[in-house]
């Protein structure tokens, strides 16, 4: 066992125990700390792992969200199948996406993704009679009652799911073959990898991640509204996955977290509290580069796979 | 299938824009035949292995190995299919570890295991003198080691054609001799190989024949020591360099 897994045991079971002891308001918060650290964690296996820097990660959890939502109030579609659709459009959407940048890396990627989220947004601004626009789309809740306790396991075991999951993809060949394309995808494609394959595989994985999160989000606040995909909502996904480390899926998930319950506690700071976020971002960038998470995460019983001695040559 | 076709590039061309790269270029080989590719700068050497690599389409001509057409098919597949190479500059998975480096191209192929790819790379680092570095990040490697590795992962791929891009640019003389001696060893094992690069000494001791290309054209094929004297060869090098 590893520091690693020591540090993420004790993190599960202290995210377990905070209903025991908080108060309902911060049971609130930890349930949408879940639905930040669901798309934080995927984002870092997408720009992380595969080295797509997407902007449009926050677009496909709208899009899960508002498809799940809009097939039960039009259709009477049960909330499962809802869901489930909700995931599917958003993998076929990321699957396009994915074909459609195929040929784009950093900056260019970056901006063709920032422009799509946008695209979609203004999409759902105007679209008032289906999507009630700026106003906001009303979300029936899933669970009855007034505690929010339901929605905070219900999403605690989501992002557990999908941490297994993504982790699960990371030890296959699969994982290798990503972090091969992100470090150089012309020698990757030398190298025998079907590049086009799993860059697309890539994005359809974290966004039907990101759909399930939105339909996840949508039910529990009650409303859905396209200030879900304004930038400064994907910067702070960004922030929370470069914060808590973003070549780590735990590390990003609990960067989520810690900025979410910072930015809460900081409230009363207005504005002020975005003045210390950018304050972390730098910190953590001058002085920990992978991430908070990385500095508890060295192994233990493992010597470290890092820079080892120059031969001759 | 004819043993002098092993590998048949036929009229290769690419143009970029309003330059031609390459011009028309034919070259054949046969099994475990190892062969020099030089020219000038700019004379369209690292073009023809981009394309022999599938890492650029041909305008026009076509490639075909073992009898297979490969024209057009994306680097996976060429590579997949066979055609190895190595870069100007090594091209390594920087922030992943050396075994994680060979054992990529290794499962590339959907029926390897990973034991199997893993024991193969304790192979080739062994050969390569690299076992002592199996689990240091590519990063942390020396220059020299660097092209030790991109070479190992050429061979991962158990490849029918190697096409080595400057192998001996900007190494130290102790490791030229011992990348020199691994090519050697290679070609006696049966690979066919292809090696580009500038340095006309090392060519000339390692390859018996030597093709030349000036502006996108070959200019010469043949023996490297006829080759070499060429009065066409030497005028290529712009005249100021004799090629003796």
């Amino acid at each position: 066992m590893t520091r690693s897994h020591a540090v993420q045991a004790v993190l599960l079971i202290a995210a377990l125990a905070l209903p025991a002891w908080a108060g309902p308001y911060w049971v609130h918060v930890g349930a949408i700390a879940w639905y930040y650290a669901l798309l934080a964690s995927s984002w870092a296996l997408l720009a992380g792992y595969a080295g797509q820097f997407s902007f449009a990660h926050v677009a496909f959890a709208a899009l899960g969200g508002y498809a799940s939502a809009l097939l039960s109030l039009h259709f009477g579609i049960p909330p499962g199948i809802g869901v489930v659709a909700g995931i599917v459009l958003a993998m076929v959407a990321g699957a396009l996406i994915g074909w459609l940048v195929l040929r784009l890396t950093g900056p260019y990627l970056a901006l063709f993704t920032l422009a799509l989220s946008e695209i979609f947004r203004l999409m759902l601004v105007a679209e008032q009679q289906l999507t009630r626009g700026s106003l906001g789309l009303q979300v029936p809740g899933w669970f009855g009652g007034e505690s929010d306790r339901p929605y905070y396991y219900f999403g605690l075991s989501l992002l557990v799911a999908a941490l297994l999951l993504m982790a699960g993809l990371l030890r296959t060949r699969v994982g290798l073959f990503l972090r091969a394309i992100r470090d150089d995808e012309g020698a990757a494609r030398a190298a025998g990898v079907n590049t086009t394959l799993y860059k697309i595989l890539v994005f359809v994985v974290t966004s039907g991640l990101a759909g399930l999160a939105g339909t996840y989000y949508g039910p529990f606040v009650g409303i859905l509204t396209p200030s879900m995909v304004i930038l400064p909502e994907m910067g702070l996904v960004i922030a929370m996955a470069v914060i808590g480390g973003i070549e780590s899926l735990p590390g990003a998930a609990v960067g989520a977290v810690i900025v979410y319950g910072l930015s809460e506690l900081t409230r009363e700071y207005g504005q002020w509290r975005f003045v210390l976020l950018g304050l972390a971002l730098i910190l953590v960038q001058r002085f920990a580069q992978n991430g908070i998470f990385a500095v508890l995460e060295r192994p233990l019983l493992r010597p470290p796979a890092v820079e080892a001695e120059r031969g001759r040559g | 299938m004819d043993e002098a076709e092993f590998f048949a590039a036929d009229g290769l061309s690419k143009h970029f824009g309003g330059i031609i790269a390459v011009d028309g270029l034919s070259i054949s080989l046969s099994r475990g035949e190892l062969v020099g590719l030089i020219g000038p700068n700019g004379s369209g050497k690292t073009t023809t292995i981009n394309m022999v690599a599938g890492a650029l389409r041909p305008d026009e001509g076509t490639i075909r190995l073992r009898g297979v057409t490969m024209t057009g098919s994306p680097a996976h597949v060429f590579a997949r299919g066979g055609v190895a190479r190595t870069f100007q500059v090594p091209r390594l998975f920087r922030r992943m570890t050396v075994l994680e480096n060979l054992i990529v191209p290794a499962l590339s192929n959907p029926a390897a295991r990973r034991a199997e790819a893993e024991r193969r790379a304790g192979e080739v680092l062994s050969f390569l003198r690299l076992e002592h570095l199996t689990r240091s990040l590519a990063r942390a490697l020396s220059g020299g080691q660097q092209k030790l590795l991109e070479l190992g992962r050429a061979l991962m791929l158990r490849p029918s054609l190697l096409l080595l891009d400057e192998p001996f640019a900007g190494v130290h003389p102790q490791l030229l001799a011992q990348i020199m001696e691994h090519i050697g060893s290679l070609n006696a094992g049966g690979h066919t190989i292809i090696v580009v690069d500038h340095n006309i000494d090392a060519i000339r001791s390692l390859v018996r024949r030597t093709v030349v290309m000036a502006q996108g054209r070959k200019i010469a094929d043949g023996p490297s020591e006829d080759v070499l004297r060429d009065p066409a060869v030497i005028r290529a090098y712009t005249g100021a360099r004799d090629a003796h």
